[in-house]
């Protein structure tokens, strides 16, 4: 009888459907943020400043999301690159 | 012939399908990006080529899998059978490749290597518990894994930028096109951890098996070096063959949804190698654009297509496995049947190589494997468009019908 160890193939199943799913919500929530800071960009300009402070609160929070997503990915390549990240098998 | 020439033959020919493999599969990590705009054909297919050479020095563990765990006791077998297992896959790669059947590569290199091996040495010379566990359960699980991992982030995708009517916003969806140039950057790398690691295991294999290397724990750095840049070359020469054959299939894919796939693929891929298991990254690819199709509102699934698809899944390694067998046995015969089986490879080669180029480029023959994937998937503007033209064709029927009465 051949025993099959299910386990590995447990963890591919969990680390891709989380990492997927927290990478491209991410990514998403960023871009929304973008079209938010984009869409009062033109009141902005003018010196509103309520307008300018939505801008500049909607962009610097997307691309804190856009990079936090582009960190998780790279974290997620270098976890296969053994010995490097100890602990990390 | 002595073992050494049989060796430098095995490397020679690795290399090669290596090649081959990078050739094929430029269009899983770059078809997307290219029909939705993201990049330009050529910036496209430079970045997969950089991509897969790096990817391919960042893990050993497949290479090793193949070398240590998937044949019992590699010192005890010949290089002749890894020849005889290596000219076996590479003939029913270009055959399906001709034919235009969905097919796998790592499927026919392991179908033609487990055939071989099983030819020469008896089913005892193939670890059929590592088969089982690295290649066959992720071949049949991968493909779901990345397509619910797809569909997911599919899903979230678009929940996430949703507006609601009255806001008059833009989704912003196709801003996720600057997003696709990384992901698919992604899926390229990952291609390079896991299908550039196979070569590297066959050669790893032959050269235990011809003694020059004690064990197949470790892979030599000029190994890892030459396949690496077989598997660039391969992806940066494959690109003309994208560029020409784009279909519209693949048009249906949209930003968003093209960028949930391509992280599911990297990141089922990615998860993969760390482990060992040996995939089809093709088959893993298709499985995303599936359930990121699904992942869309409306999206539907052509039984018929999947069907297809999948067959030509199935069939690969017991079909590559049957010519495996058939060409250790021709080179059991001595010096002789390797000769005729080099030759026979390379008769094969030539003729198709000729065939394909005399036919130039023709869709059918060279689609890839990913717009076959993507037309798996109905979405609703297709399913609307099918309804209406099937309601004027009957409206046409009955105005007939009646002008005849």
């Amino acid at each position: 009888m051949i025993v099959i160890d299910w386990n590995h193939l447990f963890m591919v199943a969990f680390a891709a459907v989380i990492a997927s799913a927290l990478v491209v919500s991410l990514f998403s929530l960023g871009m929304r943020l973008l079209v938010n800071a984009d869409s009062v960009r033109a009141v902005a300009a003018t010196g509103d400043s309520v307008a300018l402070r939505k801008e500049a609160l909607n962009r610097a929070g997307a691309y804190v999301l856009i990079a936090l997503s582009a960190a998780a990915v790279i974290y997620g390549v270098l976890l296969i690159i053994p010995n490097l990240i100890p602990n990390a098998a | 012939m002595d073992s050494l020439t049989v060796v430098v033959l095995v490397i020679a020919l690795a290399l090669f399908f290596d090649f081959t493999n990078g050739f094929h599969d430029t269009a899983n990590a770059m078809a997307t990006p290219i029909a939705t705009g993201a990049l330009k054909p050529r910036t496209a297919v430079a970045i997969a080529s950089v991509m897969n050479l790096l990817g391919a020095f960042l893990s050993t563990a497949v290479a090793t899998m193949i070398s240590v765990s998937m044949i019992n006791d590699a010192s005890t077998l010949r290089p002749e059978i890894v020849f005889a297992g290596l000219t076996g896959a590479i003939l029913w790669n270009l055959t399906t490749w001709f034919l235009g059947l969905p097919s796998s590569s790592s499927h026919a290199l392991f179908g033609g290597l487990i055939g071989a091996v099983i030819a020469a040495v008896g089913f005892g010379g193939v670890n059929f518990v590592a088969v089982i566990q690295k290649v066959l359960l992720p071949a049949v699980f991968a493909p779901l894994i990345a397509g619910l991992a797809a569909w997911l982030a599919t899903r979230l995708a678009y929940a996430i930028t949703k507006r609601s009517t009255e806001d008059d916003l833009s989704t912003g969806r196709g801003r996720f096109r600057y997003g696709q140039i990384f992901s698919s950057s992604l899926v390229a790398l990952s291609h390079g951890t896991n299908d550039a690691q196979k070569t590297m295991g066959v050669i790893t294999l032959v050269l235990v098996a011809g003694g020059i290397q004690k064990d197949g724990g470790h892979v030599e750095l000029w190994v890892v070096l030459a396949a690496a840049l077989a598997i660039a070359l391969g992806t940066f020469s494959g690109g003309w063959r994208i560029i020409k054959t784009m279909g519209k299939g693949l048009s249906e894919v949209k930003p968003a949804q093209g960028l949930a796939a391509e992280v599911a693929t990297a990141a089922t891929i990615l998860a993969s190698s760390k482990l060992g298991f040996a995939l089809s990254t093709t088959q893993v690819a298709s499985g995303s654009i599936i359930g990121s199709g699904l992942g869309r509102k409306g999206g539907k699934v052509r039984w018929g297509k999947a069907g297809h698809v999948v067959i030509g899944w199935l069939l690969t390694l017991p079909a590559a496995a049957i010519v495996g067998a058939l060409s250790a046995t021709l080179v059991d015969l001595g010096p002789a049947g390797i000769l005729i089986d080099a030759i026979a490879t390379l008769g094969v080669v030539i003729a198709i190589f000729q065939i394909a180029r005399r036919n130039a480029v023709t869709h059918q023959t060279v689609a890839s494997e990913m717009e076959e994937a993507s037309e798996v998937v109905i979405t609703r503007k297709q399913q609307a468009a099918a309804k209406k033209l099937a309601s004027a064709q009957a409206k046409a029927a009955s105005k007939n019908g009646k002008g005849k009465k």
